[in-house]
């Protein structure tokens, strides 16, 4: 393990061996948070903060529609994972690739939950859009405040969804079974703050 | 190079932020016109056809991660069994002596039932081949219920073939493909299913709501017809469900509105099995059908109405004898029922195709005839 004192600041790290540098460069990823570089040219790209995110996303819906009985008669939980992209995509940045990516998960999620078509493509884009025009004034702000922007984003998400449900089926789905899926949801913030913690706040590259 | 040097757009630059929003504004278009052009409330076989594909896949991936899950339970339960085989076997011995009681009863109900009905000529339902499944996904949000299993039409699934498992009625097969079949619970916000309350036999809608308890909406009769833990049946109204599948009990919600418990939240939905019943036309022929007596027919005339009160009861005998005929042959009600307004006319031959009329029971079809014989 590399010592305090033996820190490799960036400004020596041109001179280094080529060892030396690569073992720099894992101190910083393991020991500062910060994340690692990739690519040749050292920039995040597309891929990092839209692509493995959503893959992941779509990865997690579909290890929790598993049908696992837990004990107790409980069964897994089933968050809405796109939500949190929804909301944190365009906290990091405006991108024309995000509303299309997300109307693909809306689309996955419509097939795989059996949803109406469109129905959670339109309710993700309201919470992109709703969260990209107060974009400014909540980039900057304490976490506390992205805390109450993110549940009020769910809010959102949810009361549409009650919406477009009793519009399609005629029928107001039973509340408790609302707040259930918004609690798990609300979950998610974790979700966003690391999002946001890695491709926000520690790299002002991307600003 | 700074970004822009040397591009032939370098001094375009766009509002990337109304950019975005126009292109979110384009999306929600399409997605509201694919959500209002979506026909799922019908619940047709088009509804869901387009999803075959998708279902196959999904099914599969979600086999993969659930069949560790399920080997382990297995084996969990196997070491779970054999430790308490012996207490086990106990309490089964002291059941099957407490049942014996009500196999023997059940048997002599059974085959005086066949001869009632043979006597009576009743058409009864015909046996329905199931076939068994287990669920491989689901979706348990508030806004959609269902679930995927792994059996399709490769098994000889079709699209609203009912499904129950051990406790009771779990939904019906919305989406069909070669080997995955989607579900929709009866909790989910689309399903309505016709029930009745075993004892009163009052009709009623059950409809789902996203929760595990769904509402039991216009129930007909007074207002003494349903108590909480009254059993709730399937009807068989409509043709969608055979009649007589346990649903759940009666409960009344904190609202105040009837909800039904089902038996299928007593234990997890696991394998479930596949009833295949499509509807009324699985019935014989029709023109058995057609030739089949009314109750009506074959019980005792009423009493003769007092001359004071003759057109009430003549019109209340009426309804009671359409009520019944309903209730008989529920199949042909909806050919019959216009004329249970007017008096029904006696038919002319057995080979005229209008007007269907029930036969008496000595002129039963011949597939009735032997059963006949041996019950008289």
């Amino acid at each position: 393990m590399l010592a305090p004192q033996r820190r490799p600041r960036s400004s020596s790290t041109r001179s280094m061996t080529p060892s030396a540098s690569r073992r720099a460069r894992l101190y910083k990823a393991l020991f500062e948070n910060r994340t690692p570089r990739r690519g040749s040219g050292g920039i995040v790209g597309p891929q990092d903060w839209l692509f493995y995110p959503a893959l992941m996303a779509i990865l997690a819906t579909v290890v929790l529609a598993t049908d696992l009985p837990l004990s107790f008669g409980l069964d897994l939980p089933e968050p809405v994972w796109p939500v949190a992209l929804a909301f944190a995509w365009p906290l990091i940045r405006p991108s024309f690739i995000a509303p299309l990516l997300l109307g693909v998960m809306g689309l996955f999620l419509d097939y795989f939950w059996g949803a109406p078509l469109g129905f959670y493509v339109i309710s993700l884009m309201a919470v992109h859009a709703a969260t990209l025009l107060i974009r400014s004034y909540i980039v900057g702000q304490d976490t506390w405040v992205v805390i109450g922007a993110y549940s009020l984003a769910v809010l959102l998400f949810f009361t549409l969804g009650v919406v477009l449900t009793t519009l399609d089926s005629g029928v107001v789905p039973r509340l408790i079974s609302v707040f259930e899926q918004m609690f798990a949801t609300w979950c998610l913030v974790v979700f966003v703050l690391i999002l946001l913690d890695r491709f926000l706040n520690s790299d002002v590259r991307f600003n | 190079m700074r970004y822009g040097d040397n591009q032939p757009f370098e001094h375009l630059k766009l509002p990337i932020t109304w950019g975005v929003m126009i292109l979110v504004a384009a999306i929600c278009v399409v997605g509201a016109l694919m959500f209002l052009g979506d026909r799922r409330g019908g619940l047709d076989a088009a509804s869901y056809g387009n999803r075959a594909g998708f279902d196959r896949a999904a099914a599969k991936s979600n086999n993969l991660l659930s069949t560790p899950a399920h080997f382990v339970s297995d084996r969990t339960n196997g070491i779970e069994d054999y430790f308490f085989a012996v207490s086990e076997n106990r309490v089964l011995k002291q059941k099957i002596v407490e049942l014996e009681k009500y196999r023997d009863a059940y048997r002599q109900a059974k085959e005086l039932n066949r001869r009632y009905e043979v006597l009576l000529n009743l058409r009864t339902e015909p046996e329905v081949e199931s076939i068994t499944a287990r669920s491989v996904s689901v979706s348990r949000g508030p806004f959609n219920n269902n679930r995927l299993i792994d059996a399709g039409t490769s098994k000889g699934l079709a699209f609203g073939n009912p499904v129950i498992n051990e406790h009771g009625l779990v939904g019906r097969v919305v989406g069909v493909s070669p080997d995955v079949s989607r579900v929709l619970m009866v909790t989910d916000v689309v399903s309505r299913v016709p029930v009745m309350v075993a004892r009163t036999d009052a009709r009623a809608m059950m409809v789902g709501d996203g929760g595990g308890f769904p509402r039991l909406e216009f129930v007909r009769g007074g207002p003494d017809v349903l108590k909480k833990g009254d059993q709730i049946l399937t009807s068989g109204d409509g043709g969608i469900f055979p009649r007589g599948l346990p649903v759940g009990e009666a409960r009344r919600g904190v609202d105040g509105v009837w909800r039904v418990d089902l038996y299928t939240n007593r234990g997890p939905i696991d394998l479930v099995k596949v009833l295949k019943f499509k509807d009324f036309t699985q019935l014989p022929r029709a023109e058995e059908v057609l030739r089949t007596p009314l109750v009506t027919d074959l019980l005792p005339a009423p009493p003769a109405p007092s001359a004071a009160s003759h057109s009430p009861s003549a019109s209340s005998a009426s309804a009671s004898s359409g009520a019944a005929s309903s209730s008989a042959a529920p199949a042909s009600s909806s050919s019959t029922s216009p004329s249970s307004a007017v008096p029904r006319p006696r038919p002319a031959a057995m080979s005229q195709p209008v007007a269907p009329r029930p036969q008496p029971a000595t002129e039963a079809p011949a597939s009735a005839s032997p059963a006949s014989v041996s019950g008289g």
